[in-house]
């Protein structure tokens, strides 16, 4: 009978307190000025991503960054980030939006909400015109496009019809460079947009998956395509020779192999393949490399000597940012980030 | 003496229900025979639960309302009307299985139910038995599993129904069903229907729920033939459901997804000597369909074909123990756009005993042997008993192995599917204890799951998902459920039902509360009747829910009530009528992160008996 009454009790003291709410306010720091930027897509589904900063002197680590400034929510699925001068451009690819902030504080500034369809990524050329990639739906091979936004109205004001998944972009001499990754198929090209028209295609690997333009020439990684299509084919680096848009020559990986995440610092390139970083330099190319660090990560940049990764973790959890010096391809700092850190950029 | 042990078997059912009209279906019981009777007779150091009528009818929208108001389970729910499953005991919801007249119906693609896919209202009964049911149920009940049941009785009935009910969101909905016997035949057919707009406003969001819409449809005919030694039976049941998928607080819905189902079982019992056979074959159909955009006609599906033939035979040796033996063969084909085509054959022995050693002492041992099974064939067990000190107290005490195989989606799925992968097995134990005092039922049990080799998609090499037998849990919690009954004169009565549960379910690698699964869920409706009317007020308080495998994010804790009342003629009482006021409070509450439930709304309906 006492044991009713105190599970009658607990029901009751469970109900009453439960209205209690414990927002807690956090710290946010006046600017976001010199330090390392991550986006953190947020968990696939139901939630949202965001942004976490960590100053330049590794003494502050902001988390959230979007929230604490503006008051809610950035968005379900923080995909990337592209700068404008002062003006960040977050793409939120499943919220179909751009927030655009003040790069260093993170102000809202303006949002684009109409025109975009699945946006992957933003860069700018030409002066006034950003570039969005955007799959559409992305089991429709036919309905891909750039969205081209007026900076100074950030409306859109052309779309551009490209090949199927239009993935990350590179800009060299005003001419944009879209890798066609594929969406959730695979695909094999480079678009290069000029004002808003496609000029070129250039055929490069399967699975394009990340570039970097050094010198005059692009260098494409391609992931090649997954076993499980049936059609395996081996990952490869391409090099683009962007005074003739030809590709000038591919280095091909083992067919089971298949590298992402290219990234330059200075004449060496590094990517991730199998569980380890490789390092290669640009001068005498071969494939793969050599590794340098070991570790399974979700996204690589490489700056001023220092190789930044993330680790998304079981991507329902936290994941963190790891900073490594090149020069020993040691670990010199971890930072925890939002769930599924997905890239990193720098003020 | 049978009535007493009966009595003993309902004594946790008093507490989910009015206490008089209870006693009303135990007296009834010799004579209305659950198509699946093996549930009773070989459950008894377990918890059962069964949901009357009239607790159905306050949370008939979906299966995941009634059970969400009356049970300790837990359901992450995508919006209201979307898809929805359940965490039984903290388990996921591959680990509970859903049983209709017997049989496991958990989709062969996921191996769970949508619980919203499911019609309340076409069933005689629905109960929940908590705890392993593997040997009895197969794959999958391991937190504990929902029965659907259908009954039949031979005794005069002309029955018909029919109840029309509309309410905010633009939702309508209507049921008729008739029960008709006559001479050696016994006949229910029943349809029902909702449709609904389902566009309610997200609570101080400024923002509305654009792409719920949901019409789900469900027949059933089910039809009984007495035979000079036996009977012969045949449940149907056909459930359509199409549903536009909301978006959440963050993204627009744009996705839709259509679903077919339905089962057959034909069943056919003869008495030899004193053994009685039952000879049954089921057919279980299912489809569905994903629209990525539901303005598009893409989309991708599947469907499969269940066939399972069984027999076996029962004896109560000196009318103390009951030995059940039986043999089940099933049969699964399926195909789909990510799945491809495949089958798979499962040859079942099983073995359920059940002594009745004195009035107040009840074991069981049951055995669970699988042949011809792609996998390692489990042998699973389970041993249960009960003993009751008195008419007031009550000790049960279970344990079981229990397993859930990969399903077709984890096998077969393009790209990721792992056909290496094995069953995932648990153990566990509970410890319940009833008690009836006067008015006042009470049921507290305390349980204790270990589980292993679960199957988890993790990402892989190049970004793949794929399935693996990883991780590792670890579930107990308590409990409990209170009924209590007053009847002030013979105009006025009080009736209370209460649930609480604490839940602990941990991941044994990361030390970490499994997501969505709330350490605290209380529930209670509390009815009020005075002469034709009744009123009544229904409360619910789930509590913070981790949705980060960290436990660095939740859902916050809510509590949401609901009032209702109802009115008999008191000219005709064939007629009643009555409404309901639910989120009274209009309180923004959601089970899953950024998936609001709808806010303040009403309901109104109107029942006839004919």
């Amino acid at each position: 009978m006492k044991k009713i009454v105190f599970f009658a009790l607990t029901i009751i003291f469970f109900v009453s307190c439960s209205k209690d709410d414990n927002n807690q306010e956090e710290y946010v720091p006046a600017a976001f000025e010199k330090g390392i930027l991550v986006t953190n897509e947020g968990p696939f589904n139901n939630g949202s991503g965001n942004i976490t900063f960590i100053s330049e002197d590794y003494s502050t680590v902001t988390q959230n960054v979007f929230r604490n400034v503006n008051g809610y929510s950035l968005g379900n699925i923080v995909q990337s980030m592209g700068f404008v001068d002062n003006n960040a451009y977050i793409v939120v690819s499943n919220s179909q939006k751009i927030e655009i902030v003040n790069r260093y504080t993170f102000q809202s500034l303006d949002s684009i909400t109409t025109g975009l369809d699945n946006p992957r990524y933003f860069v700018t050329a030409g002066g006034n015109k950003g570039y969005v990639s955007n799959w559409g739906d992305p089991n429709d091979y036919a309905d891909d496009y750039l969205a081209v936004v007026d900076l100074r109205t950030n409306e859109i004001t052309s779309t551009i019809p490209v090949p199927f998944g239009p993935e990350r972009m590179v800009v060299y001499n005003n001419k944009v460079y879209v890798a066609h990754q594929g969406a959730y198929g695979q695909n094999n090209l480079i678009s290069v947009i000029s004002g808003t028209t496609v000029e070129s295609t250039i055929t490069v690997g399967d699975v394009p998956n990340s570039m970097v333009v050094s010198g005059n020439s692009l260098y494409v990684l391609c992931g090649g395509k997954p076993s499980y299509t049936g059609t395996e084919t081996a990952g490869s680096l391409v090099k683009v020779d962007l005074s003739t848009g030809q590709v000038s020559q591919t280095y091909a990986l083992g067919t089971t192999q298949h590298p992402t995440s290219l990234t330059i610092d200075g004449v060496n390139l590094f990517y991730s393949l199998d569980g380890k970083v490789y390092k290669v330099n640009t001068t005498s190319i071969t494939m793969p490399g050599i590794d340098i660090i070991s570790g399974n990560f979700y996204t690589l940049q490489a700056k001023d000597g220092k190789l930044y990764a993330t680790d998304a973790k079981d991507f329902a959890s936290k994941g963190s940012l790891i900073i490594y010096e090149l020069s020993t391809n040691q670990e010199i700092q971890s930072f925890e980030t939002g769930i599924v850190p997905g890239g990193i950029y720098f003020n | 003496m049978k009535r007493i042990c009966l009595h003993i078997i309902f004594v946790i059912l008093l507490c989910s229900a009015s206490a008089y009209a209870q006693l009303d279906s135990i007296q009834q019981l010799p004579e209305v025979m659950l198509t699946d009777s093996k549930l009773i007779q070989f459950s008894k150091g377990f918890k059962l639960e069964k949901l009357n009528d009239s607790l159905i009818d306050r949370n008939a929208s979906s299966l995941t309302e009634t059970l969400r108001y009356n049970t300790a389970i837990y359901f992450k729910e995508n919006g209201f009307g979307m898809v929805s499953s359940p965490s039984f005991r903290g388990t996921n919801a591959t680990q509970t299985a859903v049983v209709w007249n017997g049989i496991n119906i958990n989709s062969v693609f996921t191996g769970q139910t949508d619980f919203n896919t499911i019609s309340p209202l076409n069933y005689t009964e629905i109960a929940i038995r908590s705890g392993g049911g593997g040997v009895q149920y197969g794959s999958g009940a391991v937190g504990g599993s929902i029965h659907l049941n259908d009954a039949y009785t031979f005794k005069k009935i002309d029955e018909t129904k029919v109840g029309l009910h509309y309410g905010s969101f633009s939702t309508l909905g209507g049921n008729a069903s008739t029960t008709q016997t006559w001479g050696d035949h016994y006949l229910n057919v029943g349809v029902n229907f909702i449709n609904s707009e389902n566009d309610y406003d997200y609570v101080e969001k400024n923002q509305k729920n654009k792409h719920g819409q949901f019409v789900r449809f469900a027949a059933k005919v089910n039809e009984a033939r007495k035979l000079k030694r036996g009977v012969a039976t045949w449940n149907s049941e056909y459930t359509y459901n199409d549903r536009n998928f909301s978006g959440s607080l963050n993204t627009i819905g744009i996705d839709a997804y259509k679903d077919i189902t339905t089962r057959n079982l034909w069943q056919l019992q003869q008495k030899v000597g004193v053994v009685n056979t039952k000879g049954s074959f089921a057919h279980l159909f299912e489809q569905y369909n994903y629209f990525p955009n539901s303005e598009k006609s893409f989309n991708t599906g599947g469907k499969a074909n269940t066939f399972i033939g069984a027999f076996q035979s029962e004896v109560l040796l000196q009318k103390k123990i009951r030995i059940n033996g039986k043999l089940e063969y099933t049969y699964v084909a399926a195909e789909g756009d990510n799945v491809g085509d495949n089958s798979r054959k499962t040859l079942a022995a099983v073995v359920l005993i059940n002594h009745k050693l004195s009035e107040k002492f009840n074991y069981g041992i049951n055995f669970r042997q699988e042949f011809l099974n792609d996998f390692d064939n489990p042998f699973l067990f389970s041993a249960d008993a009960k003993y009751s000190f008195s008419k007031q107290y009550a000790l049960r005490l279970n344990g079981s192995k229990n397993y859930r195989v990969p399903t077709f989606n984890d096998l077969y799925w393009y790209a990721g599917g792992n056909i290496d992968l094995k069953p995932e097995t648990s153990y566990q134990v509970e410890l319940g204890q009833e008690f009836s005092i006067g008015k006042l039922k009470a049921d507290v049990a305390a349980y204790y799951i270990s589980s292993k080799d679960l199957i988890k998609w993790i990402p892989g090499n190049g970004g793949l998902w794929q399935p693996a037998n990883i991780s590792k849990t670890r579930n107990y919690g308590i409990e409990t459920v209170l009924g209590y009954y007053i009847k002030f004169n013979n105009q006025q009565s009080l009736d209370l039902n209460a649930n609480y549960s604490y839940t602990k379910a941990e991941d044994l690698e990361k030390e970490k509360q499994l997501i969505y699964v709330p350490f605290h869920k209380a529930s209670g409706t509390l009815v009020y009747n005075f002469q034709k009317f009744s009123f009544y007020v229904q409360g619910l308080y789930t509590g913070d829910t981790y949705t980060t495998t960290d436990n660095s994010e939740t859902v916050d804790r809510y509590t949401v009530f609901n009032l209702g009342a109802q009115y008999t003629l008191p000219f005709n009482q064939n007629i009643t009528f009555g409404g309901r006021f639910k989120n009274v409070l209009n309180v923004y509450y959601e089970n899953v992160a950024y998936r609001p439930m709808p806010s303040q709304n009403i309901q109104i309906f109107l029942n006839f008996n004919i």
